[in-house]
């Protein structure tokens, strides 16, 4: 030791022998393949909305990090026993719990910073493709939970189940019951117990969600009490690991009481049992609240004890809107890199519809959920616009989350607008709208034509269909917009028949 | 060290113990200084867990779901052989014993065979998507590469492997990923998938067989 270093902290020390002598980086480039694999590309391929983004932190990382972090705790936890120095050190004047705290801070340390490193390694993939919006915390916050509550479960299981098996077994258990908590989560409904909504994995949120209304932080607050509850039970768990070992091995009530009696100090013991107390209470209280939730209006779950009406209001976002062919259309400035592509898409549509009555004369994205039910795609009147959602387009699900097909997703926002407009539907909450009639869908399917678009499903159109279609699209574009302008009430009411389209 | 196992009188004077055939008796004491019994009980736990996820619908019935609950079972089962692995004597017994890559050999064989049977005992009578053959399909792959990273990390740290690879496989499955490579996502019918899982087994089974895990008497991690 130079003259000038200054001495650290014995604890400071043990902590940096740990850090040195930890399993958790050796694994770490195993673990860097799996989160570029199953979290980074998973991510990449929805569309860049912060909240939807962030999703992937508890749907993704939290099992493949869930994994890694209990088996190599319960392998750290169970070092004394694998290396048969329980007696050696139980000689020394601190207490086990002292250190066997300093193995998990450095376990759980390295499993922290490698998460955080995964959190920023998808966050700054999302700054550069988002256009509105920034990180959100809560989902980190309840990854950030799993991992420790994790770590301290496969620790814990370490110390007291000391074989070669733990490890292994520990991380399938905690896998298992990830899956299971999904499987629980994705099927929850408000009317049937709405505890399952404890499980940090779940599905995708709707691909807007946090773009119109302020997501609750409900759901995370209890999801972050629950596991930190669980993890708070189990490090006093760590704590009375002794006296729990002494007393599995304690024969009758004389001997439970000498080990009792021979272990550790009443004051660590005391500390312990306050541990645990706090972390089942907590728990217990979180288990209590999820049970009290239901759905909100705009797509998530509120817990009443704990919710804002704050967090009710709509987010006030001035849309971004683009008239540069002549079809003005706004989204949500959460969806601006679609803008111009949904232009070209909607302008030759328009241009063929133009002037007819009840033609919209732009376009402008909406909240994909009111009421708590989706919202379907269809043309407000005064002034008429064609109002979709990131969700629902036509018949079309999803046309904001990702385009993996160009020409698909050009055609599917063409056919949502002339769906609109065939059956002058407006825009309503509800279920996705029935099929078009057949002569609506013989004149929609003439229109796309026209415009150099193939119709989305010509497979499923009869015959009849298909050559009245190609009869209206050989006419001149003049013609057809006259016979629209002539029998549009008729055709939305579907009175025209296919013989009777010219 | 402890003392606690010198202080104990053996239960049953040596003298009276009755022998077994030397072969017998040392394929035995390799099996227990491997834990081979407590595997065996691992392996039926592994079953168990199979078991009560089906039938009590903790996974999926269909879709590409369904195989997600299945694979990380079988992977913690290939992850049980592969920790087996490890020997408590080290170097000491690789120069001696010169029946040690027959038994090694024999142990891990074994043991799939176990571990395929105990889930296909778990699976009985309930409904697993892509049946058996996919089962033990996937059983010998994640052992293979379990046997395979026994040599790199030594046998206490071989479960990484399988289980970095059955979390990279279910994001494959979710991807519909059709690489024969990634046996586990495949139908058991595919032909590539059996071959990949098979040369997996095969390759980890044989530099097993013929190098053993890495030796570290006292892990340093």
């Amino acid at each position: 030791m130079s003259a000038t270093s200054m001495p650290l902290p014995r604890s400071a020390r043990a902590l940096r022998l740990e850090f040195k002598r930890n399993a958790v980086p050796y694994v770490l480039p195993l673990l860097a393949a799996v989160f570029y694999f199953d979290t980074l590309r998973t991510a990449d391929g929805f569309a860049p909305v912060w909240t939807l983004r962030a999703s992937a932190i508890t749907d993704h990382m939290l099992f493949e990090f869930g994994a890694f972090a209990g088996g190599l705790a319960a392998w750290a936890g169970s070092r004394e026993g694998r290396r048969k120095t329980i007696d050696l050190v139980a000689s020394t004047s601190r207490a086990a719990w002292a250190r066997r705290s300093i193995a998990l801070t450095g376990t759980l340390c390295w499993l922290l910073l490698a998460f955080l490193a995964g959190v920023a390694a998808l966050y700054i993939q999302t700054a550069v493709q988002a256009t509105w919006g920034g990180p959100p915390l809560w989902p980190v916050l309840v990854g950030a939970a799993g991992v420790t509550v994790v770590t301290v479960i496969g620790f814990t299981c370490g110390v007291l189940f000391r074989g070669r098996f733990t490890a292994p077994l520990v991380a399938i258990g905690v896998l298992v019951l990830d899956q299971t908590g999904l499987r629980q989560a994705l099927g929850v409904r408000a009317s049937s117990g709405t505890y399952a909504l404890l499980s940090p994995a779940n599905s995708p949120p709707v691909v807007d969600t946090g773009a119109y209304y302020h997501v609750a932080p409900d759901l995370w607050i209890v999801q972050v009490m629950f596991l930190g509850g669980i993890a708070v039970a189990l490090f006093g768990v760590l704590g009375l690991a002794p006296e729990l070992r002494q007393l599995a091995s304690a024969r009758g009530l004389a001997s439970a009481r000498a080990a009792l009696a021979r272990s550790g100090g009443w004051l660590l013991r005391a500390v312990a049992v306050i541990l645990v107390a706090c972390g089942v209470a907590a728990s217990w209280t979180a288990f209590a609240l999820a049970g009290t939730a239901k759905a909100d209006p705009v797509g998530g779950w509120e817990i009443p004890a704990l919710h804002a009406a704050a967090s009710d209001q709509p987010v006030p976002v001035t849309q971004d809107c683009t008239s540069s062919s002549g079809f003005p259309v706004c989204v949500n400035p959460a969806f601006s890199f679609y803008l111009h592509d949904l232009a070209a898409a909607l302008d030759p549509v328009a241009t063929q519809i133009a002037g007819l009555p009840g033609a919209p004369a732009g376009a402008k994205e909406v909240a994909s959920v009111s009421g708590g039910q989706d919202v379907q795609s269809g043309t407000a009147a005064n002034p008429p616009v064609f109002e979709f959602t990131a969700e629902h387009v036509g018949s079309m699900l999803g046309q904001f989350n990702g385009i993996p097909d160009p020409a698909g997703w050009t055609q599917g926002f063409q056919q949502g607008l002339l769906d609109a407009f065939l059956t002058g539907r407006p825009p309503h909450p509800g279920p996705v709208p029935i099929q078009l009639g057949p002569a609506q869908q013989a004149v929609e399917d003439a229109l796309l034509t026209a415009v150099g678009s193939q119709p989305l499903n010509p497979a499923v159109n009869s015959a009849g269909v298909s050559a009245a279609a190609r009869r209206f699209a050989a006419l001149p574009a003049s013609a057809r917009h006259a016979w629209l302008a002539t029998h549009l009430t008729a055709l939305r009411a579907g009175t025209i028949t296919l013989a009777q389209l010219p | 060290m402890t003392a606690a196992n010198v202080l104990k009188s053996p239960a049953v004077p040596a003298a009276t113990t009755r022998r077994m055939p030397p072969g017998i008796r040392l394929a035995w004491l390799h099996l227990r200084s491997r834990r081979v019994p407590a595997a065996v009980l691992a392996l039926a736990v592994c079953g168990g867990v199979l078991h009560v996820a089906l039938h009590w619908h903790w996974a999926f019935n269909s879709g590409p779901y369904a195989q997600q609950v299945p694979m990380i079972i079988e992977a913690g089962a290939a992850s049980v052989i592969a920790v087996t692995a490890h020997s408590p004597f080290g170097e000491t017994e690789r120069v001696t014993g010169r029946w040690l890559p027959y038994l090694r050999l024999l142990a891990a064989i074994g043991l799939t065979g176990l571990a395929i049977l105990a889930l296909q005992l778990g699976a009985a009578g309930e409904s697993l998507n892509d049946g058996i053959f996919a089962l033990a399909r996937n059983v010998i792959g994640f052992t293979g590469l379990g046997l395979a990273c026994s040599l790199v990390t030594g046998g206490l740290l071989a479960w990484t492997l399988p289980m970095g690879y059955m979390v990279f496989c279910q994001y494959a499955l979710l991807e519909a990923w059709t690489a024969p490579w990634t046996w586990p996502v495949r139908p058991p019918a595919d032909r590539g998938a059996w071959i990949c899982a098979s040369a997996v087994f095969a390759a980890g089974l044989l530099l097993f067989t013929i190098r053993g895990p890495r030796t570290r008497l006292s892990d340093d991690s």
